[in-house]
């Protein structure tokens, strides 16, 4: 479904290029649930933004449904963002001015396609499904941590896209409410949905069905 | 649920900083509303005084000349078969023009020599109604007359006669009365007896006859060419001049008015743009993660930039409403606080508020169109891992 074919990223530093991800290679099939654990540093957001489109690769190539999205035009790049990938991030990034429910319909608002007629309904539902049923029209400054988590997850989910990148989702969060958030996300990935989680918990990486260690910019093993 | 829902919702709960932004600009929309008016207004004013400085229309007669000259010396221009107009006919066309709004007095004269004493003097016949119209600087010692038999004397002509008002004489056929004497002009009028016309026509027995017509125009609304053309094809055969002189002169001190408050008026307008664009580049570095955000869930660059935009164009229209009501009000105190307009005051027009609306938001859009631009260039995951 999804897969790296030798990414190799550096960032610039006052000592010149600072190498981040050294040849990485990994596959993601459908329905699989992926998580990158590693320490601070060796570079798996990283990966995971090269992989989710969010930052391009220096070299290599991501293969989605057999093509190479890292050479895609900026069109072509929001299309494929709006439609098949969703991500979810450690700060969960909601717009503070916006409702729950009006940050869940936040993908249908692009002016770029029309929003399903069953929209708001959808929404709804995916809020009901991550446990916010009675709290769609509050605003996030209004809901603890978690909730704000489950907000991002529900507007993750709302367009039905079929990889979910979470990038430290729990790390916000108290060990609680990050089980019951990466508990949501097993749920998820049991209904088909493919996830790729970044985590340094260990513990929540091994809620995922593969693990994928990276260690100084490459993958040390594969469990 | 679109695009602009983002604009709006941002706009609501961020109320304080959006109508903040929106007074500052509704300053500046404002000032520029009411300075318009106030210009408008004391350039109307302003050309109505300067029109009692003369005329700017002659209408004449298309008189023949032949130049004569003999052994090579020049003699000048020999005048002949000279033509008189008719008045009531050329004053009714004249004053039946479409742009007869435009035409603020019309001063027919005839022009000739009657015997006083022993001696020719020149007489001109006017119509002192409508001369004084357009010869406000005129001051005169006595009175102008109330009877057909008075008469004016030029400063020069009183002094050598010996003739002050009060004076009786007789003029050609008539005797008349001096009305008054004209304080020196340092013009044509200071060495001529000045008659009622009718008193004229009758003097030069030519009644209902003058030789040319004098024409005062307000040319701020249009080009005096306009006038020119018209009066041409209400009268034609006789000769329409514009006195280029006069027009050029009275309009630079309109149109001095008018570029003096324009330039204000861009000063301030600028400034409001500023202060826009800095609040807007300072929105755009606040809401980077916002930006990252609508980005990695698939908004366009274009979708970005629009976002920005239309919260500036919601701005500048809002400023725009605020300002077209506001500036009209002002300007209408401006202006009776001057005393500029006499009885007219600005009049509200509801297509210029929506134009100032317009305006405003494109303005908006234009100040807003840097920093829409930068937000809609950064890098979505450069701005999500750097908060």
């Amino acid at each position: 479904m999804l897969e790296a074919r030798n990414i190799a990223k550096s960032y610039a530093s006052a000592e010149g290029p600072a190498p981040v991800l050294r040849d990485v290679s990994l596959t993601l099939e459908q329905g699989e649930f992926l998580a990158i654990v590693g320490r601070s540093g060796s570079g798996k957001s990283t990966l995971l933004n090269i992989l989710s489109t969010l930052l391009a690769p220096d070299a290599g190539q991501v293969l989605y449904a057999g093509r190479d999205v890292t050479r895609l035009p900026e069109a072509e790049l929001a299309a494929l963002r709006r439609r098949d990938f969703a991500v979810v991030f450690q700060m969960h990034h909601l717009l503070p001015y916006l409702t729950a429910l009006e940050n869940v319909l936040l993908p249908f608002m692009t002016g770029l396609a029309p929003a399903p007629r069953d929209a708001v309904e959808r929404a709804r539902r995916c809020l009901d499904r991550v446990g916010l049923g009675g709290k769609h029209h509050r605003l996030p400054g209004r809901l603890s941590g978690g909730e704000q988590q489950r907000v991002a997850i529900a507007r993750a989910l709302v367009k039905e896209a079929a990889i979910l990148f979470a990038d430290e989702p729990t790390g916000s969060l108290d060990p609680a409410t990050g089980r019951e958030i990466v508990g949501l996300l097993q749920d998820l990935n049991a209904d088909g949905l493919s996830v790729v989680m970044v985590t340094h918990d260990l513990g929540y990486a091994s809620c995922a069905r593969r693990v994928l260690r990276m260690e100084n910019g490459a993958p040390a093993c594969a469990a | 649920m679109n695009l602009l829902t983002i604009p709006l919702r941002c706009a609501r709960r961020k109320w304080p900083r959006f109508v903040l932004l929106t007074l500052v600009f509704a300053l500046g929309a404002t000032s520029m509303v009411a300075l318009w008016h106030v210009s408008r207004v004391v350039g109307d004013s302003l050309e109505r005084k300067l029109t009692a400085f003369g005329a700017n229309i002659l209408v004449s007669p298309k008189a023949e000349t032949l130049a004569v000259s003999y052994g090579g010396v020049s003699l000048g221009n020999l005048l002949y078969e000279v033509r008189h107009l008719d008045e009531a006919a050329t004053v009714s066309a004249i004053r039946s023009i479409p742009l007869s709004a435009n035409v603020a007095a019309v001063a027919p004269k005839l022009v000739g020599t009657a015997a006083l004493g022993a001696e020719q003097v020149p007489v001109v016949g006017v119509r002192f109604d409508q001369e004084q119209t357009i010869k406000k600087y005129w001051r005169i010692k006595g009175l102008f007359p109330t009877r057909e038999n008075e008469v004016v004397l030029g400063s020069a002509l009183a002094a050598r006669l010996g003739l002050d008002f009060g004076s009786a004489f007789r003029l050609g056929d008539e005797e008349v009365t001096v009305a008054g004497v004209l304080s020196p002009t340092g013009g044509d009028d200071d060495t001529v007896v000045l008659a009622d016309l009718t008193l004229a026509q009758r003097l030069f027995r030519l009644p209902g006859k003058v030789n040319f017509v004098e024409v005062s125009a307000l040319c701020a609304g249009c080009p005096i060419e306009d006038i020119v053309a018209q009066i041409g094809g209400k009268l034609p055969g006789l000769e329409v001049k514009a006195l280029r002189s006069v027009v050029e002169g009275r309009m630079a001190s309109v149109h001095f008015v008018q570029h003096l408050t324009l330039a204000v008026a861009l000063v301030i307008l600028v400034s409001a743009c500023a202060v826009v664009g800095f609040s807007m580049l300072s929105a755009v570095n606040e809401r980077k993660a916002e930006i990252g955000l609508l980005r990695s869930l698939g908004y366009s660059r274009a979708g970005v930039f629009a976002i920005f935009c239309s919260e500036a164009v919601l701005l500048g229209a809002a400023a725009g409403a605020i300002g077209a009501l506001a500036g009209w009000g002002v300007g209408r105190e401006v202006v009776r606080l001057l005393d500029a307009a006499g009885e007219v005051l600005p009049a509200f027009s509801p297509l210029e508020a929506l134009a100032v609306c317009l305006g405003m938001a494109l303005v908006a859009a234009l100040a807003a169109a840097y920093p829409a631009a930068k937000a809609a260039r950064i890098d979505p995951s450069a701005a999500l891992v750097s908060l």
